[in-house]
């Protein structure tokens, strides 16, 4: 019984140290969404749903990252982190439309090319990938050695 | 594998904050860029062409260079044709310069004697603008515009009046003709005017030369005196009246008839 309390409050204290780790992560990431989004003020002003997009974005991420940082130390930790990765590269594909954005401001059309960024930006998304995939193939290999025959 | 594993992460950490650090701040130097499109101003060159003038002031207080800077001005008639177009390239403009450009572009007349609306009726011209650069001299941007702007013609609502006719000689009379028009062009209109008077059989019955001298935003009456032979003299006829002026030379004709 003893054993038992002692496995719940160390369970508990795992948990909590985990859901600590998530919300200091969560708030990090939302405080550099803050200071981020004043440098991207004048263009929400001009670009309607802008400021949307990078809601939605911001919110899904800190999901996938705070789940993440629940589930550490199994397996859909490392799912996690692969969703997130193809998460952003996907999300920044779309929000993008693929790379070059136009607005109509007045009557001015306005045509950025951002496909050199997208590129980058996928690249390194697809090196979040890969790294959540050698995550995943490390954790299953540290399991497997500790299994006794 | 613990390593490279912790080597990719730390790699796309560096990359992804230097990803946005670099983005963020190329967008955001930008409301330090300062461009100023001054009034466009129209004058004629030496060798009697339209001159536009677009002066532009680009103060770049940004944080980076601006590369590939390019301004494009297209001008067409309501119809789509392009009557002329003109380009200003500068390579880069560096940090915390300012720059001085000015956009010129040149236009004959005769490019637009395509249609005579140009020379007797008041319209309006197409400008296609497009601006276009690299901020950070790698985020391709560009802006364009369409805008009308108003032409006024050189000519505008020509008219010959009705002929007076008194007695020259014992062969001939005099036909005065009045001739009138409003210069709507931004330039002073100085040239000549030859008229061929044609009676109703379609014969040639006499023809003169006078100059003219409008200057802008005026209008010009004079009249005109023709020596016509009492023989050909009809009731109706038509005239051929040719303009000749140092910015155009109508090669046709305008047929004026007269009863």
């Amino acid at each position: 019984m003893t054993e038992e309390k002692k496995d719940f409050k160390k369970r508990l204290q795992g948990f909590t140290f985990k859901a600590l780790k998530a919300t200091i992560k969560g708030v990090l990431f939302y405080g550099i969404y803050f200071v981020l989004s004043m440098f991207f003020a004048p263009i929400s002003e001009m670009v309607s749903g802008f400021q949307q997009t990078i809601e939605i974005f911001v919110m899904v991420y800190i999901f996938l990252m705070i789940v993440g940082e629940l589930t550490a130390g199994t397996i859909f930790h490392h799912f996690f982190s692969a969703a997130k990765a193809l998460f952003v590269i996907l999300y920044l594909i779309f929000a993008l439309k693929g790379g070059i954005v136009g607005v109509t401001v007045q009557n001015v059309n306005l045509v950025v090319d951002l496909r050199l960024f997208l590129v980058v930006a996928m690249l390194l998304g697809l090196l979040g990938f890969a790294k959540s995939v050698l995550q995943a193939i490390n954790f299953l290999n540290e399991k497997a050695e500790h299994v006794n025959f | 594998m613990r390593i490279p594993i912790r080597m990719i992460s730390l790699a796309t950490t560096f990359f992804w904050i230097f990803l946005i650090v670099f983005f963020v701040s190329a967008v955001y130097s930008v409301k330090d860029v300062r461009f100023d499109f001054k009034e466009p101003q129209m004058e004629l060159t030496s060798d009697n062409k339209i001159l536009f003038s677009l002066p532009i002031t680009i103060d770049n207080k940004g944080y980076y260079n601006i590369g590939s800077f390019n301004v494009t001005t297209e001008i067409s008639d309501k119809q789509g044709f392009i009557i002329t177009q003109g380009s200003t390239f500068i390579p880069i403009i560096e940090k915390g310069r300012h720059i001085i450009a000015t956009h010129n572009m040149t236009m004959g007349i005769n490019d637009l004697q395509n249609s005579q609306d140009y020379l007797f009726n008041d319209t309006e011209l197409e400008v296609h603008e497009t601006v276009g650069m690299k901020l950070a001299e790698v985020i391709p941007v560009q802006a364009s515009t369409n805008v009308s702007v108003p032409w006024g013609a050189p000519l505008y609502d020509f008219a010959l009046g009705e002929i007076e006719y008194t007695a020259y000689n014992l062969t001939h009379m005099t036909a005065i003709i009045q001739i009138s028009f409003e210069n709507h062009a931004f330039f002073d209109l100085t040239g000549s005017i030859q008229i061929r008077m044609y009676n109703s059989t379609g014969i040639l019955i006499c023809e003169g030369q006078t100059t003219i001298e409008a200057m802008q935003n005026t209008q010009y009456q004079e009249y005109m005196e023709l020596n016509v032979p009492i023989t050909g003299i009809t009731e109706k006829g038509h005239f051929e009246v040719y303009f000749s002026t140092p910015f155009f030379k109508a090669e046709e004709p305008l047929v004026v008839p007269y009863d």
